[in-house]
């Protein structure tokens, strides 16, 4: 009976600078049970300055390398037909200055488009209506209504983050979580067709 | 049969329609309705939030309109401005959320895990904003 090498390449990879990247870092590997540490270990790529911060590894890169070193061996493979390698610089914290630049940037910014909204939808003559249809009385500045009213939008926004409660209402993640991760499989899509040398050929 | 009474109701119900399907599209595309289900897990009661939408709107309407009025007491006012608050606090957001503020500018700036502080930065402001905005003129 025949026994298949079967590869899964997985989704993503972090590595430090100037590292070897093996078979065994870059996929999920499954032969006959015994044989698959000697597999792990073959080389496939070394981690060169010059590969910047991201590469992609093609399946077809990842096939060669194992047919060179094992050139009887029958391969099965699933999964991705790429992996997007990141290469960690050291991280640098985020400057506090510069954060609290941006903390100022948004309160303002915030502030301001919520007036300018407010200007824009004649916010408080309907205030002022609704405090009539509501009591009875006639009021320039329904404070009794808009204070609450202003408190009310900060805990709607918190409430649709879901950061009122530290602890979670339920284990579903909040938008700001799904938005981050779809922002980051939009990025890493571009970078497979835009990094991935494979991807594109220009025939002269 | 008085045609002009005819056309201006014709024109009336369209613009109505246009409204309604209007509102209703932007409120879809904020997630909002999903949003409130999925944090009181009371998705069984989709249906009747979608009612209370077009309820609030269609009631609303005419009391605005026919300017009924109801003679409650002022701290009804005040609850009504905080339940219209986070009404509007939750349009503020989600439209944040659509045009992906945050995850850019925690991408580019590497402040991933400053994002609680910039969420904070805007809800603050959004308060300070709105409160600044009414008690100035007095």
């Amino acid at each position: 009976m025949k026994h298949p090498l079967f590869l899964r390449l997985r989704k993503r990879l972090s590595v430090q600078p100037d590292s070897v990247i093996t078979l065994g870092d870059i996929c999920q590997v499954y032969w006959d049970g015994e044989r698959e540490e000697m597999v792990r270990r073959i080389p496939i790529h070394r981690v060169d300055p010059k590969d910047g911060n991201l590469l992609i590894l093609d399946i077809m890169q990842v096939i060669a390398k194992v047919r060179t070193a094992l050139p009887e061996t029958e391969l099965e493979i699933t999964g991705a037909p790429q992996i997007i390698v990141e290469v960690r610089r050291p991280r640098r914290e985020p400057n506090r200055l510069l954060v609290g630049i941006v903390w100022l940037i948004l309160f303002i910014g915030s502030g301001l488009a919520i007036m300018n909204f407010h200007t824009d939808v004649s916010m408080p003559e309907v205030h002022q209506r609704i405090y009539f249809l509501l009591t009875g009385a006639h009021e320039k500045h329904p404070l009794w209504l808009q204070i609450p009213y202003s408190i009310g939008i900060g805990l709607g926004m918190l409430l649709f983050f879901n950061h009122l409660f530290k602890k979670k209402l339920n284990e579903e993640p909040s938008p700001l979580d799904v938005e981050l991760f779809l922002y980051q499989q939009n990025l890493d899509e571009y970078y497979i067709q835009h990094e991935n040398k494979e991807n594109q050929r220009i025939k002269s | 049969m008085n045609w002009a009474n005819m056309l201006l109701a014709l024109i009336g119900f369209s613009g109505g329609v246009a409204v309604g399907s209007g509102f209703v599209a932007f409120i879809t595309v904020l997630d909002i309705i999903p949003r409130l289900v999925q944090l009181t897990r009371s998705h069984r009661h989709l249906r009747k939030m979608e009612w209370a939408l077009v309820g609030g709107v269609v009631f609303f309407t005419l009391l605005d309109f026919y300017g009924w009025q109801i003679f409650l007491p002022r701290w009804c006012a005040s609850l009504y401005g905080l339940l219209a608050g986070v009404f509007v606090g939750m349009l503020a957001a989600g439209l944040t959320e659509a045009l992906n503020v945050f995850p850019i500018l925690a991408k580019r700036l590497q402040m991933d895990e400053k994002l609680l502080y910039l969420l904070m930065a805007m809800v603050l402001g959004k308060i300070a904003g709105s409160l600044l905005q009414w008690m100035l003129p007095l």
